[in-house]
């Protein structure tokens, strides 16, 4: 307990953000996909993250307090309309000629993985700064 | 899980008696009292040191570095009463030694 | 012989207070003890931020270090509260990640710090008992 729970949330820091990252790549892949298995086009996916208690069976009130971690409460998807696009020889064309695209801001995306890549680093610092410390604290039972 | 106490409690409860021979007559009675209290305090030491170390091992809540200092302050105090004690049984032979 | 008892008992030091437990053995790294229990404390709560930097609506904690420094040393557990003046985000987030790894930087040294100064503590008296031995 005690500083190893600390470690639980760096951990699911980590998961949440790679989560995050893993639907931003899989957008971007998408951008121009008309053609999904539940039918129409590719439908934009995004995180929504929630703080939760690091599960721990012996953790007081207060420790739990102390270590919030993160998780991926749900993926949402888009539900606006789809943009659509006049292609009449397009294979995915209605019958008035036009092709239903994904809404998307690939530009938007971009940024969102930075961010996410740079949250998944600061809790891989974190992780090992509070590693460091449980070290010098085993440190303190030698000589 | 039970974690079986140290066993360098049942040492110091072993020294007593050691410590206090039955020549030293009546002014001996103040010096073992002193005895039996410095044992006592390092007792509770290491009692301090024994919990500190269950609660963490069973994973409750409580910080290493506790566990660390603990157990130092349980050595440290039962490395002193060993010195002092040791000084005293030397002191002691000396003495017996002797010759009048 | 009974002028030696004499003298011994009317001194009026607890010895085994003083030598045993007294002052030098817990006294130090008491304070010390409690430095690190703040500090390990505040570094969860900096782990929880930036685990949390991307949670609409949570807001950064912190313990108010040098209150708890001062005050009732010792006692229990250190109170949680929100850290004010921070910028908020559209969705309610709070989280300033710079001012999150500058704290992660700072514990991590001042914890360092304070073991260090313990174990030095912890050897000299080590020392101490050592060399009085031949002494």
């Amino acid at each position: 307990m005690s500083l190893f729970s600390s470690l639980s949330v760096s951990a699911s820091g980590m998961s949440a953000q790679r989560t995050r990252a893993e639907l931003l790549v899989e957008n971007l892949a998408n951008s121009e996909t008309t053609r999904t298995p539940e039918g129409g086009p590719y439908r934009r996916k995004d995180t929504v993250f929630q703080s939760d208690d690091v599960a721990s069976p012996f953790g007081s009130v207060f420790q739990r307090e102390l270590s919030q971690g993160v998780s991926v409460s749900e993926v949402a998807q888009d539900s606006r309309e789809p943009d659509k696009r006049y292609l009449p020889g397009h294979p995915d064309a209605d019958k008035d000629g036009y092709v239903a695209f994904p809404k998307m801001n690939p530009a938007e995306d971009m940024v969102d993985l930075m961010s996410a890549s740079r949250g998944f680093q600061a809790n891989v610092s974190a992780m090992s700064a509070v590693k460091d410390m449980i070290n010098r604290s085993i440190d303190l039972l030698r000589a | 899980m039970i974690i079986p106490p140290i066993s360098s409690s049942t040492a110091i409860s072993g020294i007593a008696p050691a410590a206090s021979p039955a020549s030293l007559g009546p002014n001996g009675g103040a010096f073992q009292s002193v005895f039996q209290e410095a044992i006592s305090h390092v007792s509770s030491y290491q009692q301090n040191a024994q919990a500190a170390t269950a609660r963490f091992l069973s994973g409750e809540d409580e910080e290493l570095h506790h566990v660390a200092i603990a157990t130092q302050q349980a050595d440290l105090s039962f490395q002193l009463f060993m010195e002092v004690r040791n000084k005293v049984v030397n002191a002691y032979q000396e003495v017996m030694r002797m010759q009048i | 012989m009974v002028r030696e008892a004499e003298c011994f008992e009317s001194t009026q030091i607890d010895w085994p207070e003083a030598c045993i437990t007294g002052g030098m053995i817990s006294g130090v790294a008491s304070n010390l003890e409690h430095y690190m229990d703040l500090l390990s404390a505040r570094q969860k709560l900096v782990a929880s931020n930036i685990a949390n930097a991307d949670t609409p609506g949570y807001r950064t904690k912190d313990v108010d270090f040098r209150s708890e420094l001062m005050g009732a040393a010792h006692a229990g557990s250190p109170s949680v509260l929100e850290v004010e003046g921070l910028a908020v985000h559209n969705d309610g987030n709070n989280v300033n990640i710079d001012r999150e790894a500058r704290l992660l930087a700072e514990n991590a040294i001042r914890f360092n710090v304070a073991s260090n100064l313990v174990r030095s503590h912890l050897r000299t008296i080590r020392m101490a008992i050592t060399e009085g031995k031949n002494g």
